[in-house]
């Protein structure tokens, strides 16, 4: 039948939010903590590891405060994974859903990745809160720029999630690429780095990958000018432009490898 | 109304292509009640997942100018693992139907009690059965997709089913999949005959049973 644009918008926020409140349910349960585990799952697995990356690293490598540095590229590691891990089949387990025909897959796509990005957005603020407060992390020095970073880093994630999901429904090899890569990420995304360390002619490599340019503008909102950061958001925007397409295209075309139940 | 155009569904297994619904056309109107007659994997649940708009056709298409529930089946339709209330909740907010209206008619028609806070993983066919037509009920649909799960309900469901079809809503259309004969006559007054993925059209539902039994 057809509907007006407007209607269409309100019928497809209306469903997000239904699956989005489906998925806190099915995920974290009615009883105990619940909803609460949005917070803590992160805190759970961020804490604990940038504690130990603390007591194990030099607290002020290249010049610069080890523990500004850690927080603000260990977050960003758990959205990426997460986004990505959750992308896996999320077709094929949810085809329950597709009996209902106003649920489409991107707005399963959206619901799981909106959670995903909520929950982390709670663990920045609350982990940054608690470091705050112990007097392990300053405010960013330059805000507008660790929220542009950090926005890289989210468009990055759900680009990601898009290629990962639409192609694992195709191809068993993206699940089984996924959990190496994904693992192998925190090595070169640049969360380990700045591109300032790195010899020139690494460093153009390097900085060709979104997440590498999304952690020096990070970097650079974080440290301010105590470091020299290459970011680049008009490169950084238009490769993320061209990965979302190209993760729409592939989400697009998994409908029709799905059998329903 | 809701039509099929030429509708062909193909599957890919073990590297061969199997044609589960081969060119199948018909329509249906206001208020008619429309049998699909087959054996088991003549195509009779691919062609209503089509219908539902669960499935795309490989080829051909549905129109559809009337609102049409989602195909009420064995599977498919409601998270395994959420309890019926929670189910009922996500279905009301989908389909933008108040939750408290939702939830006394299907207490009232399903008589699940207090399995509505039990996980629907856990309910019978026949409970199933009935929260899944209840709740179909209650968002109120012009034309009903059944495909066999009226017949796994007992005796005084199938009295309620029919009444609310017939006397309270016989201006909404039903298309049931089903092989029982019996239960297709009381429902249905037209028929398509599915055999080995094709479709035939019957006015006169008798005949289509006869040809049926005598494939």
């Amino acid at each position: 039948m057809k509907r007006g644009f407007r209607e269409d918008f309100a019928t497809q926020w209306r469903v997000v939010g239904a699956l989005l409140i489906r998925e806190i349910y099915t995920r974290f349960g009615r009883e105990g903590l619940g909803f609460g585990w949005i917070l803590l799952e992160p805190l759970i697995f961020a804490i604990p590891v940038l504690l130990v990356w603390s007591v194990v690293r030099n607290p002020y490598e290249h010049g610069v405060a080890l523990m500004p540095f850690l927080w603000s590229g260990y977050l960003p590691i758990l959205l990426f994974r997460h986004v990505g891990g959750r992308m896996l089949l999320f077709v094929r387990v949810n085809a329950g859903l597709l009996y209902h025909r106003q649920v489409t897959i991107f707005d399963i796509f959206l619901a799981r990745c909106l959670l995903e990005v909520v929950s982390n957005l709670c663990a920045v603020v609350a982990s940054f809160v608690l470091f705050f407060s112990i007097g392990w992390l300053d405010l960013p020095r330059d805000l507008p720029m660790f929220y542009l970073g950090y926005f890289y880093m989210i468009w990055w994630s759900a680009a990601v999630g898009l290629i990962v999901g639409g192609l694992s429904e195709r191809t068993e090899w993206a699940e089984k690429l996924w959990s190496p890569y994904s693992y192998l990420y925190i090595f070169f995304s640049g969360f380990m780095t700045l591109a300032a360390w790195l010899p020139d002619t690494i460093r153009g490599w390097a900085l060709l990958q979104p997440s590498f340019q999304a952690y020096e503008i990070i970097r650079g909102g974080m440290l301010g000018s105590a470091v020299k950061t290459y970011g680049d958001p008009a490169y950084t925007s238009w490769v993320l432009a061209v990965l979302t397409v190209i993760g729409l295209l592939l989400m697009r075309d998994s409908r029709k490898y799905v059998v329903a139940e | 109304m809701i039509e099929a155009i030429s509708v062909t569904k193909e599957y890919r297994t073990e590297g061969r292509i199997h044609r589960a619904v081969s060119n199948v056309s018909f329509s249906l109107g206001r208020g008619e009640k429309l049998a699909l007659i087959g054996r088991n994997g003549a195509g009779k649940s691919t062609l209503i997942r089509m219908l539902g708009g669960v499935e795309l056709p490989t080829s051909g298409r549905i129109e559809r100018t009337m609102s049409v529930s989602w195909p009420l089946a064995l599977q498919g339709g409601f998270q395994g693992s959420l309890t019926g209330n929670d189910n009922m909740r996500f279905i009301a907010r989908i389909y933008n139907k108040p939750f408290d209206d939702i939830k006394a008619y299907v207490e009232d028609f399903a008589e699940l009690g207090r399995y509505l806070s039990e996980p629907v993983k856990i309910y019978s066919i026949g409970m199933r059965a009935r929260f899944a037509f209840a709740l179909s009920l209650a968002i109120d649909f012009d034309c009903y997709l059944i495909d066999e799960i009226i017949a796994a309900g007992d005796q005084r469901f199938h009295r309620r089913s029919h009444e609310e079809l017939f006397e309270k809503r016989a201006d909404r259309s039903l298309i049931l999949a089903s092989h029982m004969g019996e239960m297709i006559k009381s429902y249905c007054t037209r028929a398509v005959l599915m055999h080995h993925g094709r479709g035939s059209f019957f006015d006169d539902i008798d005949l289509a049973l006869q040809v049926y039994n005598d494939l």
